[in-house]
């Protein structure tokens, strides 16, 4: 009994955080500019984080080693240190993004401006991080989350036709007034919200800070087999309404209020709080994720002790990693630099950098001497391998389009 | 112990590998090998010491950033010395996938930058010792 | 000296012609004892000339299978290794980067591979 709470505990923190800023911001725009024309991008993109995650979380499972530790053994000091400076810089780029939104959603409840907001979500999401223990930092935020729900509703509640948006969705064109190029980089922008590195970093390592064994396989692909798609079905819940509130208006959202818009249109200011309340717990648990991969990926390059399994006193370097991580991250959103241009520069940056992660997990999770007989089967490698050159040509293919399409503008 | 007369390569084996300390401990990483010639025959080379740490990893990175790793990690190990922090093989007590040390970390000269930041920084905030989470 | 010094050396024979660049070294545990460890480990030889990558992918081993992909990318490149005696080398330069063994690179033969 104890463990079905478990598998349900788990499975439901997976799809309340699933979504972040990047899910939010990416879905939302690529709805109201393109409707349902990239939702496939949406189903791509989670089947990708799904077959990354199982595989990750299987090998910190069997190995005990997370995906990091790995990285540096499989592509050496060299390779490994370059794989960490882009990392790093990355998943820090994403924890800004992610401060960023808390205090987006703030302003939104409260009217007073972000920035205001911005020195206190640091220090809330360190201390946080400091203090709570693992699991209850990641249930707490990961059920609360769970109130984006209110957008899945939201669709039924706004009397959409049906037919149109399931033509739009499997016969997708690229609408009047967007180029190709662009369309094409918000699919990348798409995959990289799907599939952050960060999420493979957190997942794995949590793997090993909650001692997953063998055992716990099982919930490992539960979580990961029903919890991302039906996050993913979110994620898809904020493209729809977009497309069904803001498309036909012709906007282009570079408000987070734009985002929330189709949800108070249907359930007035009851559904806006929801929506606000989901998105906060969204971004603040996604804050806490990416500082604690800063530090994740770090430690894990140079061996040091980290985690939060341990006494902190145990894993000095690995914490002063961390607070130096909501440090620079929140002095960057304190530049004023756009909150959601930032989350775009950081998904599409995210995407390109996925096939660094990607490789070495692969290539672990086939290795017998490490995996035992929880290798990969020869189906699952020729999927695997399949995204693995879909990562490679989009990382290829994401700084071109970034400067021919000018970020998407 | 080992078995005697077993074949690897240290580059595969050894190098970038996790020290893991006797008490489960992370304790750095193999970032370099100390080879050192035999007394009677400076042609035979053993290995004496694993190396860690910025410095040792500064000497496999190599060029302008490997010796700047190298002089901030030697400061911040409060040493003249010029030279990495060395693990004598002797404590190595398995090579697997990761390698297995006879001792505690505290015991090692690699941790003196994890006890200078734990002194510095992460004893001065509250909660730094309690049990974890 | 230390292990990275080696790593990366040209190895070239009398002749001056080149093996390739050092990227690994073989080892035997069969030197005086070393404290709890045991036997201490003696340098025996060289891999020289594989391509990096696909020895770290680690497809010599037999424990690694797939992805099919992966491999074949990884095979071409580890069928060019040799592998050096360490007796046949005459001079260690970690400066220069340089390692001189007597005889020929044509009597080398490809590296015997580790379970």
């Amino acid at each position: 009994m104890k463990n079905l709470v478990q598998v349900a505990l788990g499975v439901l923190t997976a799809i309340g955080g699933f979504v972040d800023i990047g899910d939010i911001v990416a879905s939302t725009a690529t709805g109201a500019r393109f409707g349902l024309a990239l939702a496939w991008v949406l189903v791509v993109g989670t089947t990708g984080i799904m077959i990354f995650a199982e595989m990750a979380g299987r090998v910190a499972a069997i190995s005990g080693r997370p995906v990091f530790d790995l990285v540096r053994e499989r592509l050496g000091a060299g390779m490994g240190l370059a794989n960490l400076l882009a990392s790093f810089f990355i998943t820090l780029l994403t924890l800004a993004a992610e401060i960023g939104g808390v205090a987006l959603a703030i302003e939104l409840a409260t009217s007073v401006n972000y920035l205001l907001w911005v020195p206190l979500v640091g220090i809330v999401v360190w201390v946080v991080v400091w203090r709570l223990p693992f699991e209850t930092m990641d249930n707490t935020f990961g059920l609360i989350g769970l109130a984006l729900v209110v957008f899945l509703f939201a669709i039924w509640r706004l009397h959409p036709d049906w037919a149109g948006l399931a033509h739009s969705a499997l016969h997708p064109t690229v609408p009047q007034g967007e180029g190709h190029p662009t369309y094409w980089y918000f699919a990348i922008a798409l995959l990289g919200s799907a599939m952050s590195p960060y999420e493979v970093f957190f997942f794995s390592s949590g793997a090993v800070e909650q001692r997953w064994t063998r055992r716990d396989l099982i919930i490992n692909r539960t979580n990961v087999l029903i919890g991302f798609p039906l996050g993913g079905l979110l994620a898809l819940a904020l493209m729809c309404t977009a497309a069904i509130v803001l498309q036909p208006q012709g906007v282009d959202p570079s408000h987070l209020s734009q985002a929330a818009l189709p949800v108070s249109l249907a359930f007035g200011k009851l559904g806006l709080a929801l929506a606000l309340i989901g998105i906060f717990a969204c971004t603040f648990g996604a804050a806490l994720e990416t500082c604690l991969s800063c530090g994740y990926t770090v430690a894990q390059y140079f061996g040091w002790q980290w985690g939060k399994f341990v006494k902190p006193a145990q894993a000095p370097r690995f914490h002063v990693v961390v607070l130096l991580s909501i440090l620079a991250g929140t002095l960057l959103v304190l530049t004023t630099i756009d909150p959601i241009q930032l989350t775009e520069y950081s998904i599409v940056l995210a995407a390109a950098a996925l096939p660094l992660t990607y490789l070495p997990v692969l290539l672990v999770a086939n290795d017998r001497d490490y995996m035992g007989d929880k290798v990969n089967s020869g189906a699952s490698n020729l999927l695997a391998t399949v995204y693995l050159l879909l990562l490679l040509v989009v990382s290829v293919a994401t700084i071109p389009l970034l400067v021919v399409t000018k970020a998407g503008g | 112990m080992q078995a005697a007369g077993r074949v690897l390569d240290a580059g595969l084996k050894l190098l970038d590998r996790q020290l893991i300390d006797s008490q489960g401990m992370l304790a750095g990483k193999v970032d370099d090998l100390e080879l050192t010639p035999s007394e009677d025959d400076p042609k035979v080379l053993y290995v004496t010491a694993i190396l860690a740490g910025p410095g040792a990893l500064a000497g496999r990175l190599g060029g302008r950033l490997g010796h700047l790793l190298e002089r901030v990690s030697n400061r911040l190990r409060d040493t003249a010395e010029d030279r990495p922090a060395r693990v004598p093989f002797g404590v190595v007590k398995r090579i697997g996938s990761a390698v297995d040390l006879w001792v505690a970390k505290e015991h090692l000269e690699t941790d003196r930058v994890e006890q200078w930041a734990r002194q510095t920084i992460i004893a001065k905030l509250p909660g730094a010792g309690d049990a974890p989470q | 000296m230390r292990l990275s010094e080696l790593l990366g050396c040209e190895v070239v024979d009398e002749r001056g012609r080149s093996a390739g660049k050092v990227h690994d070294v073989r080892m035997v545990q069969d030197g005086p004892p070393i404290g709890q460890f045991g036997a201490s480990l003696r340098l025996i030889g060289l891999i020289v000339g594989r391509h990096a990558i696909g020895a770290r992918f680690g497809y010599d081993r037999g424990a690694m299978k797939g992805p099919w992909l992966l491999r074949q990318l990884a095979g071409s490149g580890s069928r060019s290794g040799r592998y050096v005696d360490w007796e046949l080398v005459r001079s260690v330069d970690p400066a220069g980067a340089r390692i001189e063994i007597a005889g020929s690179v044509d009597d080398l033969s490809p590296p015997e591979p580790m379970p």
